[in-house]
């Protein structure tokens, strides 16, 4: 079963890399990585399985508008022309080369590949411990969040990043997104009138997902995907851009501050363990929700960012 | 080695096959986005066996053995950081690609580098 899917997730990597036009190739990329959250979820990691889901709705909204906006996608007469003007040049070089650097490598990687003795060591001790050190039911959201507080902090800064050289490029000043003004996208009824059905259920999924992140599949991320994609259901339903962004952007950096200085107090600084033994399991509990809930809110806060910014670029 | 870190590692080289052959940067962004999944879904499917439930509690009482059945949080946990910082960088690309496409007009690896140095040389003569 597991097999024939995975098979099915490499002819639909393999439709990417031989599909001409640029539309189709996005929509097989989507294709490929939704069947590639079906394959994690059969792996055993429900988490990872949503975060993909979203993430690929995301990319592919970003794709779609971001290029919809430069040149219509539909008909690429003007790369075509690009295209012929360097037809002169040695197919060795083009196609032949390439292959053989990739198929070398890939033969490499096989026979110098380390034959994995399942070293369970780790494995075990986390599964072990995770409820008694950190709290909570779910063991990712418990390394996350405490074994590798760290990891999360630096995820935490490289998103801020993202935002601000986002926000740069897009000449913030320039195009101003909070002045009311309608959008120039096309819309089809019928797509509107299942957005119309589909985006409360989204923020009913997504804050579901940050409240009951330590206690079952989902948290922080997952949660803050799925907030940002209601708002991306929002925009499509009214069609008006009027968040205030420079107040959100604020709000983002704020909530950053919040979260480094939250671990730091009670991973790095040891301030859980001066909590008594009967109110232990509380206070983690407490710990790990409030987590969740301000990664979630900065998730979906930077991501709310990300979009309405790629929607505002007006076609030149 | 099982059969799906295998095909994950084809997928993988399938996007660097592609990343090299293409000269139209929106379809680079792409294959990178798919050598991506390729990259996550190696790290998850180390030591798979079939049958594998998630590391949550009330799984753990539903399959005997649960040192083998039950998959392993950590790979997981790293990745999920992974797929958020694919998604903004993503964005980062796109953008980047954005910009540059309104500065010289193409769409192409190669006319952009020629336009780029172009742009250069008029702005060392101009000093």
């Amino acid at each position: 079963m597991t097999t024939l899917i995975v098979i099915l997730w490499l002819v639909c990597s393999v439709f990417v890399i031989f599909e001409k036009k640029i539309v189709r190739m996005i929509l097989w990329l989507f294709l490929s990585s939704i069947i590639a959250s079906i394959i994690y979820l059969l792996l055993g990691s429900p988490d990872l399985a949503m975060a993909e889901a979203t993430a690929s709705a995301f990319v592919t909204i970003i794709f779609v508008i971001g290029f919809e906006k430069f040149f219509n996608l539909r008909d690429m007469k003007k790369y075509l022309k690009d295209e012929k003007e360097i037809e002169k040049e040695n197919k060795f070089k083009r196609y032949i080369l390439p292959a053989i650097i990739s198929i070398g490598i890939l033969v490499l990687f096989i026979n110098f590949a380390i034959p994995v003795e399942q070293n369970d060591y780790l494995k075990n001790l986390i599964l072990d411990r995770f409820t008694i050190d950190i709290g909570g039911e779910n063991a990712v959201t418990a390394i996350y969040l405490g074994y590798r507080v760290y990891d999360t902090i630096f995820e935490a800064l490289l998103l801020v990043i993202a935002v601000v050289a986002v926000v740069h490029m897009s000449n913030f000043d320039i195009t101003k997104v909070n002045d009311g003004k309608h959008s120039e996208l096309e819309t089809s009824g019928m797509a509107l009138f299942l957005v119309r059905i589909v985006a409360p259920i989204t923020i009913i999924f997504g804050v579901y997902l940050i409240a009951n992140g330590f206690l079952s599949a989902g948290g922080g991320f997952q949660g803050g995907l799925a907030i940002a994609c209601f708002f991306v259901c929002r925009f499509f339903i009214y069609d008006i851009y009027d968040l205030p962004i420079k107040k959100i952007n604020r709000l983002e950096d704020f909530i950053f501050i919040i979260i480094v200085a939250m671990a730091a107090l009670t991973i790095f600084a040891g301030l859980i363990q001066q909590v008594p033994y009967r109110f232990m399991t509380l206070a983690q509990e407490i710990y790990l929700f409030v987590m969740n809930a301000l990664i979630g809110i900065k998730v979906a806060l930077g991501f709310i960012i990300l979009f309405y910014r790629y929607v505002a670029i007006e076609r030149n | 080695m099982n059969s799906i870190e295998l095909i994950s590692i084809i997928v993988f080289f399938l996007g660097l096959y592609g990343l090299l052959t293409n000269r139209n940067i929106v379809k680079t962004i792409v294959f990178a986005s798919m050598m991506e999944v390729g990259i996550i879904m190696f790290w998850l499917s180390i030591g798979f066996t079939e049958g594998m439930v998630a590391p949550i509690v009330a799984s753990m009482f539903e399959v005997d053995n649960y040192q083998v059945y039950i998959s392993d949080p950590l790979p997981q946990a790293l990745m999920i950081t992974a797929i958020v910082i694919g998604i903004s960088i993503t964005a980062i690309k796109t953008i980047m690609f954005i910009t540059l496409y309104r500065k010289f007009k193409t769409t192409d690896w190669d006319i952009a580098k020629i336009k780029s140095k172009e742009v250069s040389k008029e702005a060392i003569q101009k000093g």
